[in-house]
């Protein structure tokens, strides 16, 4: 079967957001397949099968998350996260305001799948467009009698509910997400017990992307073979890229894992006329960069971990050579700093002193010993945290000063001298 | 969860041992005496995984794991120490002294301090910081009893944990977030909470600390003993650390799992200023012609047993009468039945207050069982009021079990949780009780028509059901003046009666132990003034000169609780001990010497000391025959005189402040802002009915007579159409008022006058 899109396929033709629109062309025809004629159990097994995985950021098998959930008879929640703020990271937003219904119709049957008769939808504070969309479709779809109680005359029904958030990066991590959603302070939950044993209201919870939803109805109706053989057999299905940074034409691509990162970077209109792309970040502004040499790895969550990085969210972020690293290494530390929600002592610290000292180094008063002190509190404050948010410092930092270290430098000897 | 929880082997450091399946690493390690350095973690409050001081290595697990959030698994090898566990250590210990001002030499918890500890321990010499440190306030002020330095702050979240977890308050909150968090109510408004102190001791380092004791001392420099908190009946073991004769602060006792837990309510922890306040007595003081002499101690003995002699003498045992007060041990209460039975006299009585009965019956509860009860009934004064800490019992049970509380009367709740209220004991038959099989019955001890029909109701339950009751009464050691006898028997006069008989003049010769009738006593001030100068001897025991001591013709300088040594009940009715922490002022004598050598006056043999304590400790508890024991109301009218309600509007509730009281309270200047102001609490709705404000002063109005200038006090948690006042301030005696009974607000004025905390 060729590979073409699914999830933004009408984008810019045809206003998806009209619920007649998007029935007109299929939509919820899976979602009343899925409340009639199959079980929980089934839709969980053809998911599982199609090997999606998350598109979140941590890429984890959607068929094996959902099947931690314990049987004991609690009620339980699916969850929507769209809380997405990874830097360089821009597709749920576009799902949410331009299709909102498939990402309703992929929560109604995520949640049914689980046995949720309650889902929510998290959806970032800034994102307001997207948020009167959405409530609007809601209200569409519910009017139309496609989410509330016993649905197309059975006794199974899946209630969604709209939450907001207020502005913090950390609500994008699962359990801050949950505090968050129950009128707590946004600050990552300690685990074990994990959402699938205690989530939301300490009930056996599933928390999914937006975009993984969504491709939810295009698995069922088109099998999950189809899905499978996309791509990478580990690694398979299509995927939404924010492709950004020096690039002639940003935007959100649609493509088939597997694809390089150099036909990513053609997508996009190619580098700016007379520029050379020297690095790019693949999995926003989490992951560790790659270089020129890497443009033709294969982009899919597999091939990016060899390589020391990730796929992440799919935000592929292109510098070229006009790039000052030292100056992006600040914005993206100060960005962790500002967002770390000061709980465990290693990211509230070293976050802060790393931006510190890099704003130093930025003012001409750097050190020689500043360079390997950055990379060394980096790694020191890696690993030993509840949640990522301090991990995804040191990735980006160590990678840029160990290719770009001359620039760092450059920046100590201004200083030299100037004294 | 049935049989016996399963084991599970692991080794930790090389040394095997097997604990209960589920147990963290952090607490199998204390049983081979192992440190794990914890910040954030604290048994009470459970892991939260924030500070990451207790990295350990788990074989097989490639990062560090912290031990408190890790539970043991069958062949688990953990290893507390060695070169990655110590990296691990010193890298987190670098990025807590970061911006730590390093401020030790005047820091409150220098000495005691987890940060200098585990620093020496595992830290590195030099910080590699090049930058200068964040700036951030030094001396926040959270409310009436805690100072925050924020540079301090470790952020651990023990101090918010312990407000949501324990108290279940709520009021403190981790204030924005990462470098810039701080600790602060939510609300902006000042941390106020009765077990506020606690938050000073469960703070690691020298972030929260006491007003009271704040650049008071190093703790090497302080002396600490083990006894037993008596400002209340909870009977909590408290610590006492003294410096050169002055008590200069309290710490709570972690092993006092069977009371306290651990923890300690403000008023225990705070009110010890009075021990050194210079208007303590310290010589025997005669009333000649209006004037105070000062005596020696022989002359004041020989002089009250001769007047005790004569008196029998001249109008036989039934002119003298003895009343004893709850700060006295159980050796002490003993010991004064002991003495005036001797001597004929039977008009005995604890009960110097509002609190008439302090035994619960028969099926008296422990403290543990509130925490199995799953429904928690609550009539008349709240414990919150009267013993803090069985308070924090029943929000665990609310907390942790989801116990449904009943609330039976007018008195306001401190904390918001949800709960059902009816008017008397009788109407809790509409609630379905039955249906439950443990449930707790909480009683104030004051009115006994209440008791009785509280106990009709849990009577009626008992059948298949276990039932605990308390009587969770204003007067400490209540239950061991009751215990060892200090009630009338064989027609003796209960205090009432006492009073009674006084104004009447049949009364040659009364003693007052340890008590303050004048101001708690119900009747009013100036009825228990009127019959006690109606007595031709009183004789008080007192710490200070309070408005009963004024009216007496001798008062002799008491010690207080810290000052000596003995036993109480606590509430439940088991044993405390209590041992002198700190030395009492030259020229005082206990009261328990004080009777000693009052009984060798009148030749009144006592038992040897050892022969005391074995009897007081090991008396068995006298146990009524359930709430409002009709053998303790003998004389049955025990009221305020009532001259019938013709003011109209609002019902008055009194209740009891952590803070009220009129002798420690009033004679410790550190309290400061804590001493409550006389107040009328009304609730949004009744306040705005009557067309008052936060703020104002009014007047009560009721049938004994007019209350003035008490400040507004507008507080949601109050019920419509009553109005609180409290009881036991010196300015404003509510004793000469009924609970219950409908006054009226007058004399409304929008005064603003400077309004403490509430």
């Amino acid at each position: 079967m060729p590979v073409s899109k699914v999830l933004t396929r009408g984008i810019g033709q045809v206003d998806l957001r009209d619920l007649k629109v998007y029935r007109r062309r299929g939509g919820y025809r899976q979602w009343k397949r899925v409340i009639t004629e199959l079980q929980p159990a089934e839709v969980v097994d053809l998911v599982s099968k199609s090997n999606l995985r998350g598109r979140g950021g941590a890429g984890f098998p959607t068929g094996r998350k959902w099947g931690f959930l314990p049987n004991n008879g609690r009620p339980r929640y699916m969850v929507c996260n769209s809380d997405e703020a990874e830097p360089g990271t821009f597709k749920d937003r576009m799902l949410i305001e331009e299709t909102p219904h498939q990402v309703i119709e992929g929560m109604l049957i995520g949640a049914y799948a689980i046995g949720a008769k309650q889902a929510f939808i998290y959806i970032r504070g800034e994102f307001k467009r997207g948020y009167e969309v959405f409530t609007k479709a809601l209200a569409d779809a519910r009017d139309a009698g496609l989410i509330g109680e016993q649905l197309f005359g059975t006794e199974h029904g899946v209630e969604i509910t709209i939450h907001r958030g207020a502005g913090a990066y950390i609500c994008g991590e699962e359990t801050a997400l949950l505090n968050s959603l129950e009128g707590k302070r946004g600050e990552p939950r300690l685990k074990p017990p994990f959402p699938a044993i205690k989530g939301l209201y300490d009930e056996p919870t599933v928390v999914n992307n937006v975009e993984t939803l969504a491709f939810l109805p295009y698995i069922l109706k088109n099998g999950p073979e189809w899905f499978a053989q996309i791509g990478p057999p580990k690694s398979p299905g299509l995927k939404v890229v924010s492709v950004s940074g020096h690039v002639k034409k940003p935007g959100n691509f649609e493509v088939a894992l597997g694809t390089t990162l150099r036909k990513l970077l053609a997508l996009a209109g190619g580098p700016r006329d007379g520029r050379k792309i020297i690095a790019v970040q693949p999995g926003g502004g989490s992951s560790a960069c790659l270089f020129e040499e890497h443009l033709d790895l294969s982009y899919d969550f597999d091939t990016m971990a060899a390589n020391g990085t990730m796929l992440g969210s799919g935000a592929v972020v292109f510098f070229d050579d006009t790039t000052d690293f030292v100056k992006a290494a600040h914005a993206l530390v100060r960005f962790f700093a500002h967002e770390s929600c000061g709980q465990c002592t290693p990211c509230r610290e070293g976050g802060h002193w790393l931006e510190v000292t890099l704003e130093r180094i930025l003012h001409g008063g750097g050190l020689d010993s500043d360079i390997d002190m950055l990379v060394a509190v980096a790694r020191q404050l890696t690993g030993i945290n509840l949640c990522p948010l301090g991990d995804s410092i040191e990735p980006f930092l160590a990678s840029v000063v160990k290719r770009f270290e001359s620039q760092f430098r450059g920046y100590v000897r201004k200083r030299a001298i100037a004294v | 969860m049935n049989g016996a929880p399963k084991e599970v082997t692991l080794t930790i450091d090389g040394t095997q041992l097997t604990v209960p399946e589920g147990t963290l690493l952090v607490e199998a390690a204390k049983r081979i005496k192992t440190d794990i350095p914890v910040y954030c973690y604290h048994p009470k409050l459970g892991p939260a995984g924030l500070c990451r001081i207790c990295l350990v290595d788990v074989e097989k697990t490639p990062k560090l794991q912290i031990a408190c959030n890790t539970t043991v698994g069958e062949g688990m090898v953990v290893h507390t120490y060695g070169p990655k566990v110590e990296d691990g250590r010193r890298a987190v210990l670098e990025f807590l002294l970061l911006n730590h001002p390093l401020d030790c030499p005047i820091c409150d918890k220098g000495g005691e301090c987890d940060l200098q500890d585990y620093s020496i321990a595992y830290g590195q010499g030099a910080s590699r910081l090049a930058d200068p440190k964040e700036i951030k306030p030094k001396a926040i002020d959270l409310g009436p009893t805690i100072v925050l330095d924020d540079e301090r702050c470790i952020v651990c979240q023990r101090c918010t944990r312990f407000d949501e977890i324990i108290t279940l308050e709520q009021s403190l909150v981790v204030k924005d977030r990462g470098q810039r968090d701080v600790i602060a109510t939510a609300t902006g408004t000042p941390y106020v909470s009765m077990f506020s102190g606690n938050v000073t001791e469960l703070c690691p380092v020298g972030a929260l600390t006491s007003k009271t004791y704040r650049f008071k001392s190093r703790p090497w420099d302080l002396n600490r003993s083990l006894t037993t908190c008596v400002q209340c009946s909870a009977g909590c073991a408290i610590n006492v650390d003294e410096r050169h004769g002055e008590v200069l602060r309290t710490m709570s006792v972690p092993g006092d799992d069977a009371v306290s837990e651990g923890w300690l309510c403000d008023r225990g922890r705070y009110n010890v200023g009075f021990y050194s306040d210079p208007r303590r007595l310290t010589s025997p003081l005669l009333r000649r012609d209006g004037e105070w002499v000062q005596l020696g101690w022989e002359d004041a003995i020989d002089l009250w047993a001769r007047t005790l002699h004569e008196a029998v003498d001249s109008a036989g045992p039934k002119s003298l009468a003895a009343l004893g007060g709850g700060r006295l041990t159980n050796e002490e209460a003993y010991l004064i039945g002991h003495v005036f039975r001797a001597l004929g006299c039977e008009n005995i009585d604890w009960r110097t207050g509002r609190q008439r009965q302090a035994s619960p019956g028969p099926r008296g509860g422990t403290y543990a069982d509130v925490e199995s009860a799953q429904a928690i009934v609550l009539v008349g004064v709240p414990p919150a009021q009267t013993t803090p800490i069985m308070s924090l019992r029943i929000r665990k049970a609310v907390s942790q079990r989801g116990a449904r509380m009943i609330l039976v009367g007018d008195y306001a709740l401190p904390i918001r949780v949800a709960h059902e209220r009816v008017a008397r004991p009788r109407d809790l038959a509409s609630l379905d009780l039955d249906r439950y099989e443990r449930i707790a019955f909480f009683w104030d001890g004051i009115d006994p028509r209440v008791g009785s029909e509280l106990n009709e109701f849990a009577e009626g339950l008992a059948e298949g059901r276990k039932i605990f009751t308390y009587v969770t009464g204003e007067t400490p050691n209540a239950r061991g003046a009751e215990g060892m006898g200090l009630v009338p028997r064989s027609g003796g006069r209960d205090s009432v009666g006492m009073l009674a008989a006084a104004r009447d003049g049949n009364l040659r010769s009364l003693a007052i132990f340890a008590a303050n009738p004048v101001l708690h006593m119900p009747g009013g001030a100036d009825s228990v003034r009127g019959a006690i100068e109606n007595v031709p001897f009183v004789v008080t025991t007192e710490l200070f000169m309070t408005p009963t001591a004024e009216r007496s013709t001798l008062v002799l300088p008491a010690r207080g609780p810290f000052e000596k040594s003995g036993h109480t009940f606590d509430v439940t009715g088991a044993v405390r001990v209590l041992r002198p922490g700190v030395a009492a002022p030259t020229g005082t004598l206990s009261d328990l010497e004080i009777l000693i050598a009052l009984a060798s006056a009148l030749g009144v043999d006592v038992p040897g000391p050892a022969a005391l304590h074995r009897q007081a400790a090991l008396h068995a508890p006298w146990v009524a025959r359930g709430f409002g024991d009709p053998a303790l109301f003998a004389e049955g009218e025990l009221k305020a005189p009532r001259a019938g309600a013709k003011a109209t509007g609002l019902r008055l509730v009194i209740a009891a402040d952590l803070f009220s009281g009129g002798g420690t309270v009033y004679h410790d200047d550190r309290l400061g802002e804590l001493r409550p102001l006389a107040t009328a609490a009304l609730s949004e709705h009744t306040a705005a009915v009557a067309e008052v404000h936060d703020g104002y002063l009014v007047d009560i109005v009721a049938a004994e007579g007019t209350l003035r200038g008490l400040v507004v006090r507008v507080a949601p948690n109050h019920v419509d159409g009553t109005v609180t006042i409290l009881e036991g301030l010196p300015d404003a005696p509510a004793s000469a008022f009924e609970g219950g009974q409908t006054v009226a607000l007058a004399n409304v004025r929008a005064a603003r006058v400077p309004v403490g905390v509430a």
